[in-house]
């Protein structure tokens, strides 16, 4: 693959999906791009362990712990993100902005932060490897 | 005693490192062959190589932190170590993080390979959950002596009962297709002394030893013996405490003349604790 020409989520989404399957004992088939890995396919938290690791294998990339939500709050103090364990409605709207590929109706009011993990989606981790292969910095916008 | 690495002979932190591990008469984790001899547990082998691992990673991080069971992508069975043998413990760190180490190893006896591990992932937790770490800080030092000769293997130590790989109820059992098993931890198994001993759970190397020997009991057809070749993405979700009850399902997947996979899922309560797969080779006309 050129990485400058075709490196987008939907040439990678094949090994992705590939991966995602292999690390959660599902059929190639079941996996869906837009599905909630936590919710749809039970991963756990050493699932997500095996998958970052097998991501980073074979793409050959690095992937840093707790990346997406760290992401997801830059630009905006803790206080502004969250409050007592919950998100304020500007870090909803932060997190739905930033996990733009999860569908509206999985983002819920002064949802507990700790649950954040269970909207990512196969595609979520799509964008991460594209956006690690790329090495190119998120764009925050206020 | 749930330590099984006697001696580290080379130690490169967060890399590599060498051990051995010599097997013993009364040792708890042998088992009977055919021939008369004992040999040692195949999972106890790929114990003693993650307790390497875990030695390496732990004497890297001044012991604040300690690798647990997570995954093995691969665990292949290629040979025995009988009661006399000096096994060579080889682990290769891979890579570690903050939250995870993962390696790869090799264990032989007189230079043949006789256990590998491939893909295998611990995740890294508090030491100070598992272990005192003066005590593990101290055993360290006692079995780090890379100038020292080869310890002489021990022997005729006190007698242990032999670990009981059964399970203690079976819920169904069909021949060639599937069973369905519970286990209860007691609490009162020797090997929780030291694993770990301020939290006390279930190795996986003592669940897949017990999940591979029901295999071959559900494919032992009268005629032709499957052996344990070894084992795939075998992942251990959570702990098994005293007072669990695990309930083990496997069942076959395939199977023909020469070879066996067969597919277990553990859980406690309808939660998931392991799942992978198991692998056996058949040996026409072989019986124990």
């Amino acid at each position: 693959m050129s990485k400058e020409e075709n490196l987008n989520t939907d040439t990678i989404y094949p090994k992705v999906r590939e991966i995602i399957a292999d690390v959660l004992a599902f059929d190639e088939s079941e996996i869906e791009r837009d599905g909630s890995l936590v919710d749809d396919y039970s991963a756990e938290s050493i699932d997500f362990l095996d998958l970052v690791y097998q991501l980073e294998r074979e793409f050959k990339i690095k992937i840093p712990r707790g990346m997406i939500e760290e992401e997801a709050r830059r630009g905006v103090s803790d206080g502004e993100f969250e409050e007592h364990g919950r998100l304020t409605d500007k870090g909803l709207e932060r997190l739905r902005e930033y996990l733009s590929e999860v569908p509206e109706d999985r983002f819920t009011p002064k949802m507990p932060v700790n649950l954040i993990p269970t909207l990512f989606t196969p595609e979520t981790f799509c964008k991460i490897v594209v956006r690690q292969m790329e090495g190119v910095e998120p764009v925050a916008s206020d | 005693m749930f330590h099984f690495v006697d001696q580290i002979l080379e130690l490169d932190p967060g890399h590599h490192s060498l051990g051995v591990k010599h097997v013993t008469t009364g040792d708890a984790f042998v088992r009977a062959t055919g021939g008369g001899g004992s040999v040692l547990l195949s999972c106890i082998i790929g114990e003693a190589l993650g307790q390497l691992g875990a030695w390496n990673v732990m004497a890297a991080n001044d012991f604040a932190m300690r690798p647990v069971a997570g995954v093995v992508g691969r665990v292949a069975i290629t040979g025995e170590a009988k009661v006399g043998d000096t096994v060579l413990l080889d682990t290769t760190i891979d890579s570690v993080t903050d939250d995870a180490v993962f390696y790869h190893a090799a264990a032989s006896v007189d230079g043949e390979t006789v256990l590998k591990l491939e893909d295998t992932l611990g995740p890294m937790l508090p030491i100070e959950q598992f272990n005192d770490p003066d005590e593990l800080r101290n055993r360290f030092a006692r079995i780090f002596t890379p100038d020292a000769p080869a310890e002489l293997p021990l022997s005729g130590g006190e007698a242990v009962s032999p670990f009981d790989a059964s399970f203690d109820e079976v819920l169904s059992f069909e021949p060639g297709k599937e069973a369905s098993v519970v286990r209860t931890l007691s609490g009162d198994e020797t090997f929780l002394a030291d694993h770990f001993p301020r939290k006390p759970v279930l190795p996986l190397s003592l669940l897949l030893e017990s999940l591979l020997q029901l295999g071959q009991n559900l494919l032992d057809d009268g005629d032709t013996l499957y052996v344990p070749r070894g084992a795939r993405k075998v992942k251990m979700n959570r702990f098994v405490e005293p007072g669990s009850s695990l309930v083990a399902k496997v069942h076959v997947v395939g199977r023909d003349r020469e070879n066996a996979l067969l597919r277990f899922l553990c859980e406690i309560d309808g939660a998931r604790v392991c799942v992978g797969q198991a692998e056996y080779s058949a040996k026409p006309g072989e019986r124990p």
